[in-house]
């Protein structure tokens, strides 16, 4: 039975207690031991064939019939006045369906607290009308014949102009700066860790503004039958989804149904409905017919989010044989004209060294581009690249090596928490990467031509211990099939089959008797956002439990074709797809003849997430090796070789991990090497919003990757023992890499990316010093 | 936006082509380039006319000694012809051209278009921006975000030729055989580039960099002969591995004596000049001498003469001399 009690809840970086409904799990945890026919192996996706062979049906696929295509004009100056629109000519162009704006509003023209086609545009790329037609075409034809008056405004398109004293007003009346006095995390004293240091190392950063570039970009089709609503929608949460456009429309929540099959990438990007979705429903209850509105490539780069650029400053003390005294980080970003307060920037900061004094602060200011967003570990991916950079300048100052230095600050438990974590294989992970990078690095012969070789490693802290809520339905059918239900989506990572493998781990059937449906609100029960790197931690354990429970059904018909009626159910075990009565392994029953008995019949169950221990930190580790080579006449880098060694508990599925590290290690290069969005200064507008300007990294500049996992179970953390893997293999890789460009040529790359522009000059200087 | 509404129609003979070309019919070849215009509304012709039909100009060709390359033929065909790949003399204009673009790109990119691309600058491609290039009235780059700008020739259009091909075959002394209604001409390429000029616009504000009329059209590329003992080489500085424009590139052309000495160079640079730039000081440095370390310095300063960076592309500098380094090296290991 469901019991609400208070809990600490965990999410990229914000800790949080709050109250929460959960249930117990009524499984036994899986420990280390624990023999396993499906877990921990390395097997394709159950969907791998759909979706290389083009089968996979993703948002953009959505055809059905009667469609209308839905698009907005949008802002075409970074900050204006809208003064007046006339949409006549555009109306009566053949195949335009309905034209929306200011002045002949939507029915509903708020979303999420947001004003949608207000009279200030804030940004780049903001919307003006939304028009639906016929087809792209109309639509476009439409697009271009609305005419619209603006009166522009002044404007700040980067932190500098935005934070300038007599700096111009991002929105009309606000104060750019959102959080004036910054988000502070503080233990200790700054004056006490400079008092006792005997080394203080006193950096700056800045840090690009980095673009998600999901391959499906953003978009939404909604289709309704009778007052029931469904939408298609590209989204790492259909329940978040679900409750937005509920609350949007004043629909009562069941009669909205959001499906998200197949997801092109979200990184962060692709959280809840947006105003194409709203826009889509509003459009397609109006002409009764479905609309589906998604975003194309520039758009994507204009209002889809981004990790926001950051400045900061890093300030380390520490004692001659390498104890830290001092970690403070400052940091500065913009997160648009409607951002948040920033992320988390100074997470690693607070938790990744023993360090008695501690203070970071994240102040965020607006400007007059679109809202940044969620990206891959945000906060983290920055905040660790100047504190890691940092601790390498410390390490060369001390004489130390970096891994040692590590090690001498090596927290046993959380030091933002003081609590014990229920796992941590981070020094195991120091071992494994070090033994087979072969760390610390032999000195290489002098080289001959331009080219410089050197090698660096960083650490990494995440959460991703997951919790409830989280909900799952098992429904058994007479042929000993299985269905499993779960309202979690799969947007890249493989859930749809590491969740198909638990279930058939618990339920003893083979992985192809089972079926795991995830991305649709109408047939699952509720389950997380896939977000914070949650996804796996939090509905694996219940579909473990709502597996035990069909089990549990299941064995008490067993019990009675076994004449062993009343039994306790704990009395049976399932071994290789039999039911096995414990006292007398004699008295068994193939699991399909049970079910065949059935008859129509459907064993149906559900599980929940139970809670997460009480005073323990469930979090992840890891650390990369990186080596790198450095043309010291052109100033181009190449990262030729990473090892990634990672600390997430057990892993359920290593191919399907693997290719998790594989792609945060390689946004991680292009973070540190090639992409970086462009706001030009004089005209406000982006620069970058394509992927010829906006670079990221293509297969040549892809590293040799090697992949590590610690893989021990975190017992302590849930009963599979599993962590996320989302995040953590983005965020230690770009200080990686600038810590071996150091080792390679004696620069500090405190700027990112590290373009050749910026290596000349830092050598250059190098040079002149 | 989507596309505006164009006529199209395959051609079949050059005299159709060149009778219907003017300044709102415009020539398609792969498209890479200028339908990625006409979707960013940035070039609207009423019509356009295939050549991708015509049944010539798809291949190499052997003329006076040297080679005939058809316009329409696709930079992944001419990587590929055995008459281009096989010839030592042409390993510049190969690697200019497996370093263009993508695969993807080049299997659809003919080399004609390829010369004739107009600049890839962000202001320019950006149709909310009135550049000069494009007819408006100042270049965005000069004092704005110019990393990726020129170095040499000066305004008004401060945006690098995108081509790579352009500068391996400047340096190989290339001409151009361009088709129009009186006939056909042929201009060496030094002669059909030119730095955009207020006095050279096209009905649509464009200020071309090529000499080719509205009614021409470029249809063959002519490669001389070159000395038994010329070698060529291309250099291309890149951001990231593929799909990038130049930096900077550079292509060297050498004829070396017996002895070793050059006895004939060209040097064309890429990614900082409005157009494909010869680098006649860095071939003056190289000619009569041997390839020595201290040669190669020298030519290394000579190639950077009369370079004026902007604000963010004082590093191209640099680069020009590395890269021009690095081709020379190729062939002082001999």
């Amino acid at each position: 039975m469901p019991t609400i009690r208070r809990t600490k809840v965990e999410f990229e970086g914000r800790i949080e207690e709050r109250e929460v409904i959960v249930e117990e799990e009524h499984v036994e945890g899986w420990t280390q031991d624990t023999q396993m026919r499906w877990v921990g192996r390395p097997l394709s996706r159950v969907d791998g064939v759909a979706r290389v062979t083009g089968k996979a049906g993703y948002t953009h696929d959505v055809h059905l019939p009667g469609m209308l295509i839905g698009r907005f004009l949008r802002a075409k100056q970074p900050h204006a006045r809208i003064t007046g629109i006339d949409s006549r000519r555009a109306a009566a162009l053949p195949g335009v369906h309905l034209i929306w704006h200011r002045f002949n509003l939507p029915p509903v023209a708020h979303l999420d607290g947001r004003e949608l086609f207000g009279e200030e545009l804030a940004y780049e790329g903001a919307e003006v009308a939304f028009v639906v037609g016929r087809d792209a075409r109309a639509v476009g034809d439409a697009l271009g014949a609305i005419e619209v008056e603006v009166e522009p405004l002044p404007f700040a398109p980067n932190l500098a102009a935005a934070a300038a004293e007599d700096g111009p007003a991002v929105l009309v009346g606000e104060d750019n700066w959102i959080t004036p006095d910054g988000d502070i995390y503080a233990r200790g004293s700054v004056e006490a860790g400079l008092r006792e240091a005997d080394v203080v190392v006193d950096l700056t950063f800045t840090t690009p503004t980095a673009a998600h570039c999901c391959m499906e970009t953003h978009g939404s089709a909604a289709d309704w039958e009778g007052d029931l609503l469904t939408v298609w929608h590209s989204t790492q949460s259909v329940f978040g989804t679900r409750s937005s456009l509920a609350d949007a429309l004043h629909l009562p929540m069941d009669k909205v149904r959001v499906i998200s099959n197949y997801i092109g990438g979200g990184f962060g990007s692709k959280w809840g409905a947006e105003a194409f979705t709203l826009l889509a429903a509003l459009a397609a209850r109006e002409l009764g017919r479905p609309v589906k509105a998604v975003l194309d490539r520039e758009e994507e780069h204009l209002v889809a989010g981004y990790r926001p650029g950051s400045r900061q400053r890093v300030r380390l003390g520490a004692t001659k044989d390498g104890a830290l005294t001092l970690i403070e980080q400052e940091a500065e970003v913009t997160t648009g004209a409607y951002g948040g307060g920033g992320p988390v920037i100074g997470g690693p900061a607070k938790d990744l060294y023993l360090c008695p004094n501690v203070r970071t602060v994240v102040r965020a200011a607006r400007a007059n581009t679109d809202g940044a967003r969620a990206f891959r570990a945000p906060g983290y991916v920055e905040g660790t690249f100047a504190l890691e950079s940092t601790l390498d300048a410390l390490a060369h100052k001390l004489e130390m090596d970096p891994l040692d230095l590590r090690m001498k600050n090596y927290a046993d438990e959380s030091p933002s928490r003081g609590e014990p974590y229920t796992y941590k294989g981070l020094q195991r992970a120091y071992e494994m990467g070090a033994a087979r990078f072969g760390w610390p690095p032999q000195a290489d012969a002098p080289a001959a031509g331009p080219w410089r070789r050197g090698y660096g490693m960083a650490s990494q802290i995440w959460g991703g211990g997951g919790g409830p809520p989280a909900n799952a339905i098992v429904k058994l059918s007479p042929d000993g099939t299985a269905e499993v239900l779960v309202g979690v989506q799969d947007i890249g990572t493989g859930t749809k089959t590491v969740l198909a493998q638990v279930a058939a781990e618990e339920l003893g059937l083979s992985l192809d008797a089972v079926r795991c449906v995830v991305g649709d609100s109408l047939p699952a029960p509720f389950g997380p956002g896939s977000g914070g790197s949650v996804t796996l931690a939090s509905a694996a354990p219940a579909v473990r439990s709502a597996c035990r429970e069909a089990l549990r059904q299941l064995i008490a018909l067993a019990a009675i074709m076994l004449e062993l009626e009343g039994a306790d159910p704990d009395a049976f075990a399932v071994e290789a797809g039999d039911i096995v009565y414990r006292a007398d392994p004699e008295k068994r029953l193939p699991l399909t003849q049970v079910t065949a008995k059935m008859g129509n019949y459907m064993i149906v169950s559900k599980g929940a997430r139970g809670p997460n221990p009480d005073d323990k930190a469930i979090n992840t580790f890891g650390a990369h090796f990186v080596e790198v080579a450095v043309n010291v006449e052109t100033g181009q880098v190449r990262v030729e070789r990473v090892v990634a060694a990672h600390d997430i508990g057990r892993v359920v599925n290593p191919l399907t991990a693997t290719s998790q590290v594989y792609g945060g290690v390689l946004m991680g290069v292009g973070f540190a090497t090639t992409e970086a969005r462009v706001i030009d200064p004089d005209t406000g507008l982006q620069l970058t919003a394509n992927l010829e300007d906006y670079k990221v990294p293509v297969m040549v500049d892809c590293p040799e990757i090697e992949v590590l996992f610690v893989d021990v179970a975190d017992t302590a953390a849930n009963s599979v023992g599993s962590k996320g893997l989302g995040e953590p293999p983005i965020i230690p890789t770009a200080a990686a890499i600038g810590n071996a460009i150091f080792d390679a040529v004696g620069v500090r790359v405190t700027d990112l990316p590290a373009t050749p522009d910026r290596l000349l000059a830092l050598l250059a200087k190098e040079k002149t010093q | 936006m989507t596309i505006h509404r164009f006529a199209h129609a395959d051609a079949a003979s050059l005299q159709e082509v060149v009778a219907a070309l003017d300044e709102t019919c415009l020539p398609l070849g792969g498209g890479t380039d200028l339908v990625a215009m006409m979707k960013a509304g940035l070039m609207a012709p009423e019509r356009l006319v295939n050549l991708k039909t015509l049944p010539d100009h798809h291949g190499v060709r052997p003329g006076d000694g040297g080679w005939r390359i058809g316009a329409l033929m696709t930079l992944a065909d001419l990587a590929a012809d055995p008459a281009v790949a096989e010839a030592p003399a042409l390993a510049s204009l190969v690697e200019a051209v497996l370093d263009s673009a993508s695969p993807q790109l080049r299997t659809m990119a003919t080399l004609g278009g390829n010369l004739l691309q107009r600049p890839r600058c962000w202001y320019f491609r950006n149709p909310e921006v009135p550049c000069w290039r494009k007819g408006g009235r100042r270049c965005f780059a000069f004092r704005g975000e110019n990393k990726y700008h020129t170095l040499l020739g000066g305004g008004p259009c401060y945006a690098p030729h995108p081509s790579d091909p352009a500068v391996a075959l400047l340096a190989l002394g290339a001409a151009v055989r361009l088709s129009g209604p009186a006939g056909d001409r042929t201009l060496a390429l030094d002669d059909f580039y030119v730095t955009p000029t207020r006095d050279a616009q096209r009905a649509d504000g464009y200020h071309p960099v090529t000499v080719l009329a509205p009614d021409e059209v470029l249809v063959e590329v002519l490669i001389p002969g070159s000395a038994a003992n010329a070698r060529s080489a291309y250099v291309k500085l890149m951001e990231r591995g593929v799909w990038d424009f130049a930096l900077v590139s550079v292509a060297v052309n050498l004829a070396l004596s017996d002895a070793g000495q050059v006895a004939a160079a060209r040097v064309a640079l890429g990614g900082v000049a409005a157009v494909p730039w010869r680098a006649t000081e860095a071939e003056e440095a190289l000619l009569g001498g041997s390839l020595t370390p201290e040669a190669i310095d020298r030519a290394a300063e000579a190639v950077v003469a009369g370079t004026r960076p902007l604000e963010h592309n004082a590093y191209k500098v640099d680069q020009l001399k590395a890269a021009l380094r690095q081709a020379l090296r190729r062939w002082t290991a001999d």
